[in-house]
């Protein structure tokens, strides 16, 4: 029997405007020209950005101050009381690298996958992700008693050629971070570098230009660098995706190493990467959502951009929820009493309040970006980011600590709560990330200016064949413009 | 000397490519604000070799990785927890981001080797404005065939041709 189609409505008929996928173009810019402009425009310092980078260069004081009291009066001030010797440090430690996870992911993995919404945030996000790790590396180094002897990590060999051990989780950890550390931020500043020579060519404060000039390596955008431009950031892009899935896997080792119950699970490698591209992902929300309006670029930073990412968001979400699930599933399947044990503490036991945040912002609140709606709405993404950072930050903790208060032996479960110093150097922290990231985005650009142009109609001697097909939402539909980073 | 031409539209600058190309003129530089396929097609250059050193690089580090950890253990032969003295699994952790490391960064060189940067001299036949929303053509040449080259350019639609020493 012969089906009848069913007669569309008008509203089926009319045009929706999330299609599928992000869409990658920006109706809003014209030309080259003023991607300059409006991109070199926001570098000017103002009264409100002052004003932020005052506050975060005076919570770092803060933090900076209270560590000097840490290292003058020794490390028992920070709250530690055996068996909970990882605390607040660690979490922070494992909190921020998470943070740097999303800007190598949108840096490179989208880019292989040539995901175009990636175009316009992407320097935010690697900016990000540097100025996380700088910020991860400092939590080892205040959580060791004598700071001063940090460098003991570092792999070379003393007087007696006694060296590291390889065989340990925390040399790993220092060859993944240090690698993850030089790889971003070279990453950072080749994919500067043109944009950089642009800043050079449109000074006009002589010594801002030298010295522009200096940070541009002389870059003239031959076709030439073009091309071996193109097939170095390929390349670093294929370097940075396993890094980005090695560092947390090491990071997670530090735990799945030991046989301490809640630690000891070949899951951990996953269930941290998944949870570290989550968390990032709240952070970039948390931080380009606020440029996006402060700066005036919504015509960059599109609601199709905001759209896809916070369905990466919420595929994260559910892939960090279903690990939750899992671990639990793994304790019962075991048969470990002691592992039954913990994660009935988990959630019902001591530390249930705990437990009850990381679900709640992690899994529970991100389901609400299946809505259309919500997605495309900037101002609750950026209220669920700060949900996603604190249940992502309660997720760390409640991996250590339930796991140290709450070990084989009865009679050494404990307690643990932070004293004033371990939420002053949390607090330090953020003030510390958040002074880099100001100045950087007032000293160079924060949206791609040459990926940017890559993704923008080129003025033409005849016709494009296709200008005239725009729809009634503004989207070019028939054009497809290269896809950034095809070149070479 | 040469001559320096600015284009404001993509399909005059590649048109003017391909008919200098087609006059036996190929030593020239093309400048861009973003890589545009189009460009490259018309230039049709050689694969860049970029690669090579990212594949050197990638292997050097890789075998540095491997070997400090093994030798190190070699060195001190403490047997921990009865296992090997030189563990090549945990040890595939260090050879393994020594290779990201090592190849990373000998791929960026690469890119300066061939890309011949950091330049600190001018360039000579180079505008700013070839960074911002105009395309240029450089090519250097002697004087007899520059009347012959300009003509080409200024056909094409070049929005300025100016001959530079």
């Amino acid at each position: 029997m012969a089906t009848v189609a069913r007669p569309r409505t008008a509203a089926e008929l009319s045009p929706r405007p999330n299609v599928a996928s992000a869409n990658q173009q920006l109706p809003g810019v014209i030309d080259y020209e003023q991607v300059d402009r409006d991109i070199g425009g926001i570098l000017t310092p103002t009264a409100g950005w002052f004003g932020a980078l005052a506050i975060a260069i005076a919570l770092f004081l803060w933090g900076a101050g209270t560590w000097t009291y840490q290292i003058y009066w020794g490390l028992g001030n920070a709250g530690y009381n055996p068996p909970v010797m990882w605390g607040v440090y660690i979490i922070s430690f494992v909190f921020w690298i998470g943070i740097g996870h999303a800007g190598t992911l949108i840096s490179a993995i989208l880019y292989l996958f040539r995901a175009g919404f990636r175009t316009t945030i992407y320097r935010c996000a690697e900016a990000m992700t540097v100025f996380a790790v700088m910020t991860a590396g400092l939590f080892p180094i205040i959580h060791i008693g004598r700071p001063w002897k940090f460098f003991w990590l570092i792999a070379y060999p003393n007087w007696r050629l006694i060296w590291p051990n390889f065989k340990s989780p925390l040399i790993w950890d220092v060859f993944a971070i240090s690698t993850y550390l030089t790889v971003s931020a070279t990453f950072l500043y080749v994919g500067l570098v043109p944009d950089i020579a642009v800043l050079r060519d449109r000074a006009t404060n002589p010594l801002k230009k030298r010295i522009l000039a200096v940070m541009s390596l002389g870059w003239r955008n031959s076709e030439k660098e073009w091309r071996h431009f193109a097939r170095m950031y390929l390349f670093l892009a294929a370097f940075s995706t396993p890094l980005v899935l090695s560092v947390h896997s090491v990071v997670s080792f530090d735990f799945a190493m030991a046989i301490n119950p809640g630690w000891h699970t070949t899951i951990f490698p996953p269930y941290f990467v998944a949870g570290a591209i989550f968390s990032g992902l709240g952070m970039v929300f948390t931080i380009i959502i606020p440029i996006r309006k402060f700066f005036r670029l919504q015509h960059y930073v599109t609601i199709n951009h905001l759209d896809a990412a916070a369905k990466l968001c919420l595929t994260t979400s559910m892939i960090v929820g279903c690990a939750y699930l899992v671990e639990f599933w793994i304790a019962w399947y075991s048969g470990n009493q002691f592992e039954q044990m913990y994660f009935w503490n988990r959630v019902f036991g001591q530390w249930w309040w705990a437990a009850w945040i990381m679900i709640t912002c992690n899994m529970i609140f991100p389901l609400s970006l299946f809505s259309q709606k919500l997605r495309r709405n900037p101002a609750w993404l950026f209220i669920l980011s700060i949900f996603i950072n604190l249940g992502m930050w309660f997720e760390r903790f409640v991996i250590i600590v339930p796991t140290l208060s709450h070990e084989f032996e009865p009679w050494q479960w404990s307690s643990y709560v932070p004293s004033w110093v371990d939420i002053s150097i949390l607090i330090g922290s953020f003030g510390w990330f958040f002074m880099w990231f100001l100045l950087f985005i007032k000293q160079l650009p924060v949206i791609a200016i040459a990926e940017v142009k890559e993704i923008v109609l080129p003025r033409l001697r005849a016709p494009h064949p296709h200008e005239d097909a725009i729809d009634v939402t503004g989207q070019h539909q028939t054009y497809e413009p290269d896809t950034p980073g095809e070149f070479a | 000397m040469g001559i320096v031409a600015a284009f404001h539209e993509l399909d005059a600058t590649v048109d003017a490519i391909e008919d200098l190309k087609s006059q036996k003129i190929t030593d020239f530089t093309v400048y861009t604000p973003t890589p545009r396929h189009e460009i490259e097609d018309a230039v049709n250059p050689p694969p860049s070799p970029v690669r090579r050193f990212t594949l050197i690089g990638g292997f050097c580090g890789a075998c540095f990785g491997y070997w400090i950890a093994i030798w190190t253990s070699d060195y001190w032969p403490l047997v921990v927890g009865g296992k090997a003295v030189a563990s090549w699994i945990p040890y595939t952790i260090i050879g393994f981001e020594l290779m990201v490391l090592v190849g990373s960064l000998s791929t960026v060189a690469g890119m300066f080797i061939n890309s011949r940067i950091p330049k600190i001299t001018l360039t000579v036949g180079f505008d700013p404005r070839f960074t911002s929303g105009h395309f240029g053509i450089w090519i250097p040449s002697a004087a007899d065939s520059a009347r012959v080259i300009e003509d080409t350019l200024r056909k094409h639609g070049a929005e300025e041709v100016r001959r530079e020493d």
